[in-house]
């Protein structure tokens, strides 16, 4: 059994070993600690390129829309995500420049494979762990890689494909044993992943929290209910109708966001729930709005047991 | 004078009618929702560019772009469209001025940031180097965009991975309505370039055809060894975007009624144009581009 990194690592490189003319770039992806891990192991085919990169993260991020135009699949490995928000304005002017006018499905392919800091112990400055956010600006796709059945499916259809997007890692991840989850139904867009059926309550995780959601679903089902259990990326337009036919049934609804955001795509999902299905109770589960910002555990405290008294489940 | 010289002095006196008619477009209100950032003063750069470019070559322009789209297009109703967003306009109305682009004409980024098509440019010339494909990539940008992180980045960037690169920085000593003197200390690109062993060259003077030496000069130099940049000084004839004049109180009192040149001295590239071609080849050319149709008529 492989632990996270490894397994990620293995699945990120096979597909890119399959793209024509990829230039894969990074800082220090190809030396030391391979970005412990992430970039072991790169290979391109013949045309391709590998290049070890200097610090200057806007010029990462602008490389790739220069990529991008010249029909060149470009895949930039960065450390950390809140590194990348020197790039922001490269993501957002840049893309909705060259959207405005361009069809993006003629162009190459910019795919930005980076790692959440989702654990406080790299202190301050590296808090930011809100990949909606930067998506957000620029309606940029976002998707998160947690266990086998998302990973597989954001690698295989979405690396490579035309246009720009994010998959982002979980650091607290790393060094766990890499979940191997059945599953129920994904969105063709891998939008939405559904791991578990059930009848009596829905639960739809946002960021890095579906191991949260895995824990909440747990302790329900050895309580003798059921709950289905879903995971979201950051897709726009964003199609809840998986998640609409559950709520629908079970009349029940826990959101669950880890991010520290105060714009979160799940309180968007419950507002339009609640104009779409019949009424529905719900539950959310996010970060306090005084977030502590000291270096420690950052992880988002859930209260299981009120959530389900909540939920009467 | 041989074809050549001549038909430079006509680009040069061609696209500064053109420039006109857009400012008198503004100044009439004509071109009421779209900002547009007129470049008079910077005829002689473009028209050396725009010359030098061979089809294979691409071009990543700034927000003050008008110079260059007009003299690569040859032809002024479909930009001036552009800027009505009319369908009919060189991009179907839907990029106007700012980040206009004519992928067909080999430009194919606009920025309105400053400093942002730096790094798109580097993306471009690193996919050429990728594909093996020839030609140079040239970045056009103002003496505000240097005081941005990313020009620096590119430098950097582009001498690291040998990327065929040109540099061009339009220096009309202007951000907005600041001069260099009252926003920041005096930034040497030259030291810049040598510090990461760049070629670097200044240019003053608006002599298109001494321009346009240079800048093929510059585009061997590229495409043989790498990235370089060029220093280009221009005077900032007209206002930072909108009409010239802004109104009653602007002292820059820009009209086409006045004939084309607006300043009597080398920082007019049509004044260098006069200068240097017969009177009666100017006259001809004047008579002529005041003979094309109104700006109604235009196709």
């Amino acid at each position: 059994m492989s632990n996270y990194i490894s397994a990620v690592n293995e699945a990120i490189m096979r597909e890119i070993a399959q793209v024509p003319h990829a230039i894969v770039y990074g800082e220090s992806i190809d030396n030391g600690s391979m970005m412990s891990g992430l970039s072991r192991n790169i290979t391109v085919q013949d045309g391709g390129r590998v290049i070890n990169i200097g610090n200057c993260e806007e010029t990462h991020c602008g490389v790739g829309f220069g990529l991008m135009l010249k029909g060149v699949p470009a895949v930039l490995i960065a450390k950390q995500l809140d590194f990348l928000l020197l790039g922001v304005e490269q993501m957002v002017s840049t893309y909705s420049n060259i959207r405005s006018h361009r069809d993006v499905s003629t162009l190459g392919s910019f795919t930005i494979i980076t790692v959440i800091c989702d654990q406080g112990y790299q202190g301050p400055q590296s808090s930011f762990n809100g990949l909606g956010d930067i998506c957000s600006m620029a309606k940029v796709p976002g998707y998160m890689l947690t266990n086998s059945q998302d990973t597989t499916r954001v690698v295989q259809s979405q690396l490579n494909r035309p246009g720009f997007r994010f998959i982002c890692l979980s650091q607290r991840l790393y060094p766990t044993e890499f979940l191997e989850l059945d599953l129920v139904q994904a969105a063709e867009d891998c939008s939405v992943f559904q791991y578990y059926e059930g009848d009596d309550t829905t639960i739809v995780c946002f960021n890095l929290s579906l191991p949260e959601g895995l824990t909440l679903h747990k302790k329900i089902v050895d309580n003798g209910r059921s709950a289905a259990l879903f995971s979201a990326n950051y897709v726009f337009p964003q199609d809840w109708q998986l998640i609409r036919d559950s709520v629908t049934h079970t009349r029940k609804l826990v959101m669950i966001d880890d991010s520290k955001s105060v714009n979160l795509l799940g309180h968007r999902m419950m507002s339009t729930l609640s104009e779409q299905c019949p009424p529905f109770q719900s539950v959310t589960v996010t970060r306090e709005d005084d977030i502590d910002f000291r270096v420690g555990p950052d992880d988002l405290q859930v209260d299981y047991e009120d959530v389900i008294a909540r939920l009467g489940v | 004078m041989d074809i050549e010289r001549r038909q430079l002095a006509w680009e040069v006196v061609r696209l500064r009618y053109w420039q006109h008619l857009v400012n008198e477009g503004l100044k009439e209100g004509k071109i009421p929702k779209v900002p547009v950032h007129v470049a008079i003063g910077n005829e002689a750069i473009a028209v050396a560019i725009c010359n030098m470019m061979q089809p294979e070559d691409e071009l990543a322009l700034s927000h003050r772009n008008m110079a260059y789209n007009l003299a690569r297009r040859g032809e002024f109703g479909p930009v001036y469209r552009e800027y009505l967003m009319e369908p009919t306009g060189v991009a179907g109305g839907k990029l106007a001025s700012m980040n206009l682009t004519q992928p067909e004409l080999g430009i194919v980024y606009s920025s309105s940031i400053l400093g942002n098509n730096v790094p798109v440019a580097c993306g471009l010339a690193l996919g050429k180097q990728t594909l093996d494909e020839p030609g140079i990539v040239i970045a056009l940008m103002g003496d505000g965009s240097i005081e941005e992180g990313s020009f620096y980045e590119g430098l950097v960037f582009a001498k690291t991975h040998g990327l065929r690169l040109l540099m061009i920085i339009e220096n009309n000593d202007h951000s907005m309505s600041s001069t260099v003197a009252q926003r920041r200390c005096p930034i040497s690109v030259g030291d810049m370039c040598a510090a990461v062993e760049v070629p670097f060259r200044q240019m003053r003077g608006n002599n298109v055809w001494k321009y346009l030496d240079n800048v093929q000069d510059a585009r061997r130099t590229v495409h043989e060894g790498g990235p370089m940049c060029i220093e280009v000084f221009v005077e900032a004839l007209t206002n930072h975007s909108g009409p010239t004049p802004f109104g009653p109180s602007d002292p820059k009192n820009l009209s086409l009624d006045n004939g084309l040149i607006v300043e009597q001295s080398p920082n007019d590239p049509v004044y260098v144009v006069e200068q240097s071609i017969p009177t009666s080849a100017m006259a001809e050319m004047t008579d002529r581009v005041f003979a094309e149709k109104s700006v109604e008529e235009t196709p």
